[in-house]
């Protein structure tokens, strides 16, 4: 990068300057010691896959967050930011992705929102005063065309237009440093050219974009520089002739456990003689469309794909949770009607969903945890038998090695890789022939997850379940997949052996078909 | 299968001090529990009274006090069901009219009394059938639901009496006015053995745990397969259910069914049940505890009368037993004492 600190007239200052940044949740280290400057008139886009710390480093810009270590330098002052507000102050806006409106106001009070505070009187006349100013500063941005009428209610608008006034509203607070995250993920085509030909204007007028999308093309198309982020650390920065596409592509994967995949996959051998566990044919539903893949009995498949990419709605569709309008899932070979959770249960497809936070029961005991899917089959004529409860659920932790005082203790009393592995049990307490789990490790220690990676293969390897995985985090789809589907928009773009490493698979998931290397 | 890994009995006399404070750390737990603390109330507190005045431990009187919470106590059973599943039945005192007057006016129409109790009782369940419906389907809030259904039952048992009460067979009297062996009345003992039921409903059948599921979390109740649809609106028809049930020994208590029974009945039932222990964030709920709390109103009520104390006083003492009892709750599960730790901390720090 330019050094603007010996060229006093240097034509492109830096706007904002980011000195050691690192932020931790816990024992997740979000970003570490990041370096950044980010020059008026540019624009940079900010790559990096799902987790790589793209958001948290935005949230410590625009004061959302305050970084454990680090400085901010805007226009050469040390700075640092308690709100949003402040940030705003100092010329620094984001767009979020999801559009921040109040749905109960109409537009041009949203565009003000944040003058609410500063007038003592909120009458009528101002409200209509609002509409006449906000009509006035849309022109003035030349977004009359893409911008619903102020007097609308910000419930009424489409995604895409709330999208737009989110835009206007960064645009309208004159800001010397705009961050988009993902501003165009609901915009179609026409909205997104008219949304860059706006971000070209801010580049003559001297303001610093930053542009975060996972459609690598249009990054492309707009931007001057490109920085890479991965696992929270700073990869690479440099011009789109330094960077090229496939270039990017590869330092957002990195050089991860190509060696081991290989491997690992090579102690598996599935082939055409392999009975198939679950087979989906076609399926189509809310969310996804025309999805065909196997799992066979003792292989694991990881489902990989950017965070809404439809993989989630997958599973949900697959157990019964989300409504399929076409397709046929078919469990060993016999077409299945899954009506709902229940069914897929019966039909022996049993789910982990993603929060164990939200998937436990609170109030109750380990043993009710463990044992609460099964209870018709704990007793008769609808009666429970305490006895075999107890036994079934003391059977289920031993076998999971779950650390508990006793089947009585009370779920909370457990630690969170603990309750996970309940979790865990609770579903194969059903005795399922396919089980699908949405990120069965996320939130939990290293330890744990070692456990539970040994755990999935010794279900599938040894007693011949069709395990199916959804997962963000690469890492673990290429140690623990057998063969790896890529999610994107909803479709299947790729079903190969886990044997090539990342990149094909962050290729895939970004969407780019150029040759990788 | 399993490892037969033996290991040697560890109860040799040397851990002898090991065990009784294994024996006390058994014990804490229990007397932490929201039942075992209301029952050590309502013995002080009948000490107390009965000190005072010794007309208070006579059979005669207790089995009359127990008489008194009958119609209440049968209700709360079923409101703890519906408050473990994380939801509320307001309409229950006009449900327990409408269903006292529906079986009365079937006996004056010539119909048999037991098959008239019967229909009484349907109609009751008929109720919660319908808030049921109306909750799960509609996607309506149960408090809005029988809100307005708390309204529909009682205007019904107008149109239904003209405002006029109805006669109850004489040949269901003994139902809330018998007395068997001893003296204890027909209805308590048919209140005791609906309790004894409805605990093990709660904490030994596929129902009853399945509800405590919903209402402790009913996303994970929905992806495990339990049918939450069908349980929350079995909540509803079981609560109906017991209101008509308390709607014909009210009416055969007094011997005639009147449209304004029940007036105000919720707020009781409701109260009796989270004494006992229900949360009305769902999932947590004792059925021997809705008994107990509705033996603890009964027990003030009675106490106040014996006592010669102002009604005043009594109607006051009855709310703050009910915050009590929710503080006490909240003690428990410790969710206050860290509120505590934090106000000593602010104020140790210098100024």
């Amino acid at each position: 990068m330019a050094d603007n600190s010996t060229v006093a007239t240097a034509p492109l200052p830096t706007a904002l300057e980011v000195v050691g940044m690192a932020k931790s949740f816990g024992a997740v280290r979000a970003l570490r010691d990041v370096n950044l400057s980010f020059e008026s008139g540019k624009v940079t886009g900010l790559l990096g896959e799902n987790g790589a710390g793209k958001s948290t480093l935005i949230r410590l810009c625009s004061g959302e967050m305050q970084p454990d270590e680090g400085q901010l330098l805007v226009d050469g002052q040390l700075i640092s930011f308690r709100s949003p507000l402040e940030a705003t102050q100092h010329g620094i806006v984001v767009v979020h992705q999801e559009p921040m409106l109040v749905g109960e106001l109409n537009v041009a009070d949203n565009l003000f929102l944040y003058q609410l505070g500063e007038r003592p009187a909120y009458s009528r006349a101002a409200r209509a005063e609002n509409v006449k100013k906000a009509r006035v500063l849309v022109a003035a941005l030349g977004m009359s065309d893409y911008m619903p009428d102020p007097s609308v209610l910000a419930n009424r608008l489409s995604a895409a237009s709330r999208q737009m006034v989110d835009i206007v509203r960064a645009l309208s607070r004159k800001p010397k440093v705009l961050f988009l995250d993902e501003p165009n993920s609901s915009l179609t085509h026409v909205e997104s050219e008219r949304l860059f030909q706006v971000v070209d204007r801010l580049r003559s007028e001297g303001v610093a974009v930053v542009f975060v999308s996972h459609r690598l093309a249009e990054v492309y198309e707009i931007a001057d520089d490109i920085v890479v982020l991965r696992d929270g650390s700073f990869i690479a920065s440099g011009s789109l002739t330094e960077i090229s596409q496939s270039r990017a592509v590869a330092l957002m994967a990195g050089e991860r456990k190509s060696a081991v995949a290989r491997e690992v996959a090579a102690d598996r051998v599935i082939d055409a003689e392999t009975a198939v566990g679950l087979e989906l044919k076609g399926l189509t539903g809310d969310g996804f469309a025309d999805v065909s893949f196997a799992v066979h009995e003792g292989e694991i498949v990881g489902m990989s794909g950017l965070v809404g990419a439809g993989r989630t709605e997958i599973a949900e569709g697959v157990i019964g949770l989300r409504t399929v309008t076409g397709g046929v899932i078919e469990v060993a070979g016999h077409p299945v009607r899954v009506a709902d959770p229940g069914a897929a249960q019966r039909h022996g497809i049993s789910f982990v969903a993603e929060e164990r936070r939200t998937e436990v029961f609170h109030a109750q005991s380990v043993g009710y945890n463990l044992t609460v899917r099964v209870l018709s089959r704990l007793g008769h004529l609808g009666w429970v038998s305490a006895r075999r409860v107890n036994a079934r659920s003391g059977e289920l932790s031993k076998r999971f090695a779950i650390k508990a005082a006793s089947v009585d203790a009370p779920i909370t009393s457990l630690s969170g890789g603990n309750q996970q592995k309940v979790v865990l049990a609770r579903a194969l307490a059903t005795n399922p022939k396919v089980l699908i789990l949405d990120e069965p490790t996320r939130g939990v220690d290293v330890g744990t997850k070692a456990e539970i990676y040994a755990m999935l293969r010794d279900l599938a390897h040894i007693q011949g379940l069709a395990v199916l995985f959804i997962s963000s985090e690469l890492e673990e789809v290429i140690e623990l997949a057998d063969r790896i589907v890529v999610v994107r928009g909803g479709r299947v773009v790729r079903d190969a052996p886990n044997n090539e490493g990342p990149r094909p698979i962050v290729a895939a998931a970004m969407g780019v078909t150029e040759g990788y290397g | 299968m399993t490892t037969t890994k033996m290991h040697p009995p560890t109860n040799t006399p040397k851990n002898t001090r090991i065990r009784s404070r294994s024996l006390w750390s058994s014990v804490l737990p229990l007397l932490k529990r929201q039942e075992v603390g209301l029952l050590g109330v309502i013995l002080l507190l009948g000490l107390a009274v009965s000190l005072a005045n010794s007309r208070f431990l006579t059979s005669g009187n207790l089995f009359n006090l127990l008489q008194t919470v009958v119609v209440v106590g049968i209700i709360a059973v079923g409101q703890t069901f519906v408050l473990i599943a994380k939801e509320i039945d307001l309409s229950v005192g006009s449900v327990l009219a409408l269903a006292g007057v529906s079986g009365g006016a079937m006996y004056a129409n010539g119909v048999n009394p037991w098959i008239s109790m019967g229909f009484g009782i349907g109609v009751g369940a008929f109720c919660g059938l319908l808030v049921g419906s109306v909750v799960v389907f509609g996607k309506v809030n149960s408090f809005i639901v029988t809100l307005g259904m708390l309204s529909i039952a009682r205007g019904a048992t107008q149109l239904v009496t003209g405002g006029l009460p109805q006669e109850m067979p004489k040949e269901l009297q003994f139902i809330g006015q018998g007395r068997i062996a001893g003296g204890l009345p027909i209805s308590v003992l048919i209140f005791i053995v609906f309790v004894i039921i409805g605990q093990m409903v709660l904490t030994r059948t596929v129902f009853g745990l399945r509800v405590t599921a919903v209402g402790d979390n009913a996303q994970a109740a929905r992806t495990g397969g339990i049918p939450v649809a069908r349980t929350r609106i079995l909540t509803f028809v079981l609560i109906g259910t017991l209101a008509g049930v308390a709607g014909m020994i009210f009416s055969t208590q007094v011997g005639v069914a009147e449209a304004q029974a029940g007036t105000g009945y919720e707020l009781d039932v409701i109260a009796a049940a989270v004494i006992g222990g229900a949360s009305l964030s769902g999932g947590r709920g004792s059925i021997i505890g809705a008994f107990l709390g509705a033996c603890l109103l009964g027990l003030l009520r009675n106490s106040f009368i014996l006592l010669a104390l102002s009604p005043f006083l009594q109607q006051l003492s009855i709310g703050l037993v009910i915050v009590l009892a929710a503080l006490f709750d909240q003690w428990r599960q410790g969710n206050i004492g860290r509120f505590r730790f934090r106000l000593r901390l602010r104020s140790r720090r210098p100024a």
